[in-house]
């Protein structure tokens, strides 16, 4: 078998052993890798019901056919589990040496599961899986995590970590490496932290098995220049994705507030010209071509890898406008191992719920020291308060109440990224029928729409477009595991992602041959969904609240008295189940799952609920 | 008539940060700005107008507020 190792490794934590398992090529070719390799293990492999943060959840680190081979943004890995925070299936990538270390060790993914003892590193290279103490770094910041680790093994060495967040089972607590790299939305760092697990150490010499490895070498080294090129030219990387911030401000997309407002006078002293300005050191990826961690220094002279999610949710959605304070805020997410954008979702939620007298406290939007507070009382669990934010926006709302769930802005229980869709339907789709909450990743179609379509429009061509773009990133890219910048910021083509599959697993695939394989992982992470939630409907698929109440639409600005509608939403999201051959409820029809060649697992699902 | 042009993103590092205010007569089209910014293909930038999109062949108006920006994907 070329561009696979064809075996994972499985361990467990609370008989601390561990073994190598085989697939065969034509499951590799099901299921691509990462993001496919994550939801059919957890699908086959989890009983529906079991509490995400106990022992009976599993840790799945997942790569794909390209990573880790020197092609251009290939760094990337898929950390995958149920979710703590929404119930269902999560998952995430990170940018890591994790990415190519875990294929040179001989193995394209890892399963962990049980719960250790007492804190435990696991430590793997080509020979062996070793169980290490971890309790000296137990209780530690990420940062200073990482350099233990570094200190003992390298700095070569592939890491995965976790800080007080996940150790205190914060459900949105994600996992970190290199410093600056973070994954796993969805509550991963909470389930590594529930295995007592805080650290992966990954080292490996093997070959990456790759039917064309010569003409690979010379087209990946050819290509790396090429995007690197194109990144100088386009500039791009002088502010990375907060470059999208003003034009998010101009068109009335940017989260102010809790989402209350979509732009902001003051939002340029948070831009990406600021932080240009400010940058005192570039990081990215293993095989980065176009480095976006651009790092400043904090309100401590602490370096702070800044990007627009973080940027827009820890500041205008606070109420913060000096960038040094969102900073500030973003080291410390990053310190507790907290996700930035859920982190400044719970909190804008929280100074909202106390301005509107739904919650206890004193805090109010713009309140940077109140915010740093309660963000170490959430890291901490530290009384009531923190406890309560720890659980995420929607647990959050139905503790406080008073009708705050109106205003909870998530989906699925996961909170929305930095896009504010008031009058955006085709992006409120986009995060409406994400397949892990709402998240920017999956189909990120507002420039399109702003663009290029009428705003206001509820067609199936924005339907369409979410599910094309769905494809692509939320299939492709998070199936071959690689980064998407370099399609979208700078046009690189997408041709060349089966050209590196094809020089590295021998075949002959062609873009389109990437599609079934994406439909049959989104409508295996349904089904993944329907045996968590057997009475789940279309409401499920539904966008914050706060968009459609027309007492909360703009009163000046582009769009001035608009507001989405609930009965045209409801027509976009028909448009979007015809499109995918999914019933009423969203559920993938028997007919579309035996086409994507997913009979059995039907079979399985219809054991908790029937399928039409 | 007078608007105002800002360009966001690489494109500010390309040919200038900030907002500039500019004359323009009757008849100029978003198109023909994006050109005199030596922006020849406009399908490589996203262009608004007052928040919305704007085609390359619509023409502008008095007080127009024109936002360039380069193509993204999200972070």
């Amino acid at each position: 078998m070329h561009g696979w190792t064809g075996q994972m490794l499985r361990v467990d934590l609370t008989t601390r052993t561990w073994r190598r398992e085989t697939f065969t090529e034509e499951w590799a070719l099901t299921w691509i890798g990462g993001r496919g390799f994550a939801v059919k293990i957890l699908y086959d492999e989890l009983r529906p019901g079991i509490d995400p943060l106990g022992p009976d959840n599993k840790l799945v680190v997942a790569v794909g056919p390209i990573s880790g081979i020197s092609a251009p943004n290939t760094g990337k890995t898929v950390v995958a589990a149920k979710s703590p925070i929404t119930g269902g299936y999560g998952d995430g990538n990170l940018g890591t040496r994790v990415t190519e270390k875990l294929r040179k060790a001989g193995f394209d993914a890892l399963v962990v599961e049980g719960r250790a003892e007492s804190p435990t590193l696991l430590y793997i290279d080509d020979t062996t899986v070793e169980f290490l103490p971890a309790d000296e770094i137990w209780g530690k910041g990420t940062y200073e995590t990482n350099d233990w680790i570094y200190a003992r093994y390298g700095k070569g060495a592939g890491v995965l970590n976790i800080g007080q967040a996940g150790e205190n089972l914060v459900r949105y607590a994600v996992i970190r490496s290199m410093e600056g790299r973070a994954g796993g939305r969805p509550g991963m760092g909470a389930v590594m932290g529930s295995k007592l697990l805080k650290a992966i150490v990954v080292k490996g010499s093997q070959p990456i098995p790759q039917a064309f490895p010569a003409e690979m070498k010379t087209l990946g080294r050819d290509d790396m220049r090429t995007v690197h090129a194109l990144d100088q030219k386009a500039a791009w990387s002088k502010q990375g994705t907060t470059g999208v911030l003003p034009w998010c401000n101009e068109v009335a997309a940017l989260p102010v507030n809790n989402f209350r407002q979509t732009h902001h006078p003051e939002a340029w002293r948070v831009d990406g010209e600021r932080l240009a300005a400010a940058t005192v050191a570039v990081y990215g990826c293993p095989n980065c071509t176009m480095q976006c961690g651009l790092a400043m220094l904090d309100t401590e002279r602490r370096e702070s890898e800044l990007d627009y999610e973080n940027m827009g949710l820890l500041g205008p959605n606070l109420g913060l406008f000096d960038i040094t304070q969102v900073a500030t805020l973003n080291y410390m997410c990053d310190d507790y191992g907290i996700d930035t954008i859920s982190g400044g979702g719970v909190l804008g939620f929280y100074a909202d719920a106390v301005e509107r007298g739904a919650a206890p406290g004193d805090i109010r939007f713009g309140d940077f020291e109140g915010f740093r507070r309660v963000l170490t009382a959430i890291a901490q669990r530290d009384g009531e308060i923190g406890n309560t934010l720890a659980e995420g926006t929607l647990r959050a709302a139905r503790t406080f109440g008073h009708n705050s769930e109106e205003y909870a802005m998530q989906c699925k229980g996961l909170e929305v990224s930095a896009y504010n869709c008031k009058f955006i339907p085709g992006m409120a789709l986009a995060f409406g029928v994400s397949p892990i909450g709402a998240h920017h990743k999956e189909s990120w179609i507002i420039s399109y729409e702003i663009q290029q379509t009428p705003r206001e429009s509820y067609g199936r061509d924005k339907a369409q477009k979410v599910v094309d773009l769905q494809r692509i990133r939320g299939g492709m890219f998070e199936a071959i595991v690689s980064c998407r910048f370099p399609w979208v910021e700078i046009g690189w083509g997408l041709e060349h992602y089966p050209e590196y599959f094809n020089t590295i697993t021998g075949r002959d695939w062609e873009l389109e041959d990437f599609w079934p394989s994406a439909d049959r992982i989104y409508a295996l992470i349904k089904l993944f969904w329907l045996r968590e939630y057997p009475d789940t409907d279309r409401k499920a698929d539904y966008p914050p609240h706060a968009w459609f109440d027309p007492t909360n639409a703009d009163t000046e600005g582009p769009i001035a008295g608009k507001i989405l509608e609930y009965a045209r939403y409801d027509e976009l999201l028909q448009h979007y189940y015809d499109i995918r051959g999914y019933d009423h409820r969203g559920i993938p029809t028997r007919e579309t799952l035996e086409r994507l060649g997913l009979a059995a697992e039907a079979r399985v699902a219809e054991e908790y609920a029937p399928l039409s | 008539m007078r608007i105002t042009v800002k360009l966001i993103g690489g494109l500010a590092h390309r040919f200038g940060a900030g907002e500039r205010e500019q004359e323009v007569p009757p008849g100029t089209t978003a198109g023909d700005l994006l050109a005199a910014l030596g922006i020849s293909d406009p399908r490589t930038v996203i262009t608004t107008r007052n928040g919305w999109g704007i085609a390359p062949e619509e023409e502008v108006a008095e007080g127009d507020r024109i936002l360039v920006s380069p193509p993204f994907s999200g972070g």
